[in-house]
């Protein structure tokens, strides 16, 4: 009776670990591929994009979107630090600090970035990008849902590189390009 | 930008609206009105309409708002709230939410940033020196209506070069070769009344024509090089490396010498018959024999 009762408890925490992993692997799968990125460099001049730098770009501008997300969704600063600088920080920084204010999030679902990179500097110290952003914009306050709407935004973006990854230093949306 | 229109609200507004109308036989749901488009820094009103109070959301770069409004009233929207230059989202809700988005524009360029590279160069070289310039309004927006930026680069009293660009996406480059003269190369952006201004030390290339000497000494040989130039006659700078070489019956000897008041000199030690040559970079200087001790 007493080995049943073992079995069934180690079958239970089985379960419950499986459901655990499962939930963080599901996790980890939904912050990797939350912010969809595509690059196209065939436009950028007059510095051609190195094949290096083009593999930088998608990886640090994914990660920026996702941080950006984090942070609007959970009111928090820290995702800020390093995918950011200047004027896009700055901004972040006080929509952050004003929705903790006004007790309001934002949560950005299913993004997709068609980014096309069209300036790279001589000296390669700067990359100006446009971003057609598509994604679920679900807005709440206290928790409760105000508005959700699918957007599709338009981006200039000016990145620099840093000391290991590219920043964003301008986000700025336009009507069009 | 194109936002859809928010089906989930719609319905849950005309459900509202339904409800009510059935209960009290008329449906006056808030609706808002946002201007078309705002310059940054500038005051602007959102109109409304309906009666009682609803909630009012604004959500843009850098603001989060929410305040009680009376409705069939304007919402003033104070220009500290519309500086950052994007896309604004107005939520006006009682019991049910609206909402309308409106962009805040660049206002006119109040500084231009301006990047120039590299801070040293040689002269004589193509296209060596290159700028990339950004105008930007009072509150950090890049400015993106077309502007024209005047890229004037001078050394002393030369000029190297004068272009006019027009901004594209807000952003305007040149790239040009270096000068002939050794000295500061001053290049400045400016767009209408305001101006970035930088400095490119030029420095001489490489050196040109090196010509050495030699005698034989006590202890062995001092060689020497006539003073250094490039091939546009500037003085190679102090510290420039020159590598004399000597070479006997018996060996080689080798001598690195920092070029010091244009001159490099060196001592070597060497007792018999020598060739002594000399070489700067990838320039290499004549031959000079020295008889045997």
């Amino acid at each position: 009776m007493r080995r049943r009762t073992n079995c069934i408890f180690r079958f239970r925490i089985l379960v419950v670990a499986a459901t655990l992993l499962g939930s963080l692997s599901l996790n980890s799968y939904a912050v990797d591929s939350s912010a969809r990125v595509q690059l196209n460099i065939a436009k950028a001049a007059p510095r051609a994009v190195e094949s290096l730098t083009e593999r930088g770009i998608l990886r640090d501008y994914s990660f920026a979107w996702n941080s950006m997300a984090q942070a609007l969704e959970f009111n928090t600063f820290d995702p800020l630090e390093g995918p950011f600088a200047g004027e896009a920080k700055n901004w972040l920084r006080d929509t952050v600090a004003s929705q903790q204010h006004s007790g309001v999030s934002q949560q950005y679902v299913n993004q997709n970035h068609q980014l096309e990179a069209v300036f790279y500097a001589p000296e390669g110290d700067v990359m100006e990008l446009h971003d057609t952003a598509e994604y679920q914009l679900q807005v709440s306050d206290g928790g409760k849902l105000i508005h959700e709407e699918h957007v599709v935004l338009h981006f200039i973006v000016l990145m620099t590189p840093a000391a290991d990854r590219w920043v964003i230093r301008q986000l700025q949306a336009v009507p069009q390009f | 930008m194109r936002r859809n229109f928010p089906i989930r609200e719609s319905r849950i507004a005309l459900s509202a609206c339904l409800l009510a109308a059935s209960l009290l036989g008329v449906c006056a749901a808030q609706e808002l009105t946002v201007p078309a488009s705002v310059t940054a820094g500038e005051e602007t009103v959102i109109s409304t309409t309906g009666s009682g109070t609803a909630t009012f959301y604004l959500l843009g770069p850098g603001v989060s708002r929410k305040n009680e409004v009376s409705l069939g009233q304007e919402i003033h929207l104070q220009a500290r709230d519309l500086q950052t230059a994007g896309d604004y989202l107005a939520i006006l809700c009682s019991g049910t939410c609206r909402s309308a988005s409106f962009y805040v524009n660049a206002a006119k360029p109040a500084s231009v940033t301006f990047l120039v590279h590299p801070s040293r160069v040689p002269v004589g070289q193509s296209d060596a020196v290159s700028g990339v310039a950004f105008p930007f309004d009072q509150f950090h927006n890049l400015v993106l209506t077309q502007k024209a930026i005047n890229f004037q680069l001078t050394a002393g009293s030369s000029s190297l070069l004068s272009q006019s660009v027009r901004t594209r996406d807000g952003v305007a480059w040149f790239r040009t070769a270096s000068g002939k003269a050794a000295g500061t190369l001053q290049v400045v952006a400016s767009l209408d009344d305001l101006s970035a201004k930088r400095a490119v030390q030029q420095v001489a290339s490489d050196p040109c024509n090196l010509h050495i000497q030699g005698q034989r000494t006590a202890n062995g040989i001092l060689v020497e090089t006539e003073p250094v130039h490039d091939c546009a006659g500037n003085p190679v700078p102090d510290g420039t490396i020159v590598t004399f070489t000597a070479t006997e019956a018996g060996g080689k000897d080798t001598v690195d010498a920092p070029i010091k008041k244009g001159i490099a000199k060196a001592q070597m030690d060497a007792a018999g018959a020598v060739v002594v040559s000399a070489a700067s970079g990838v320039v290499m200087g004549n031959e000079v024999r020295i008889g045997a001790h």
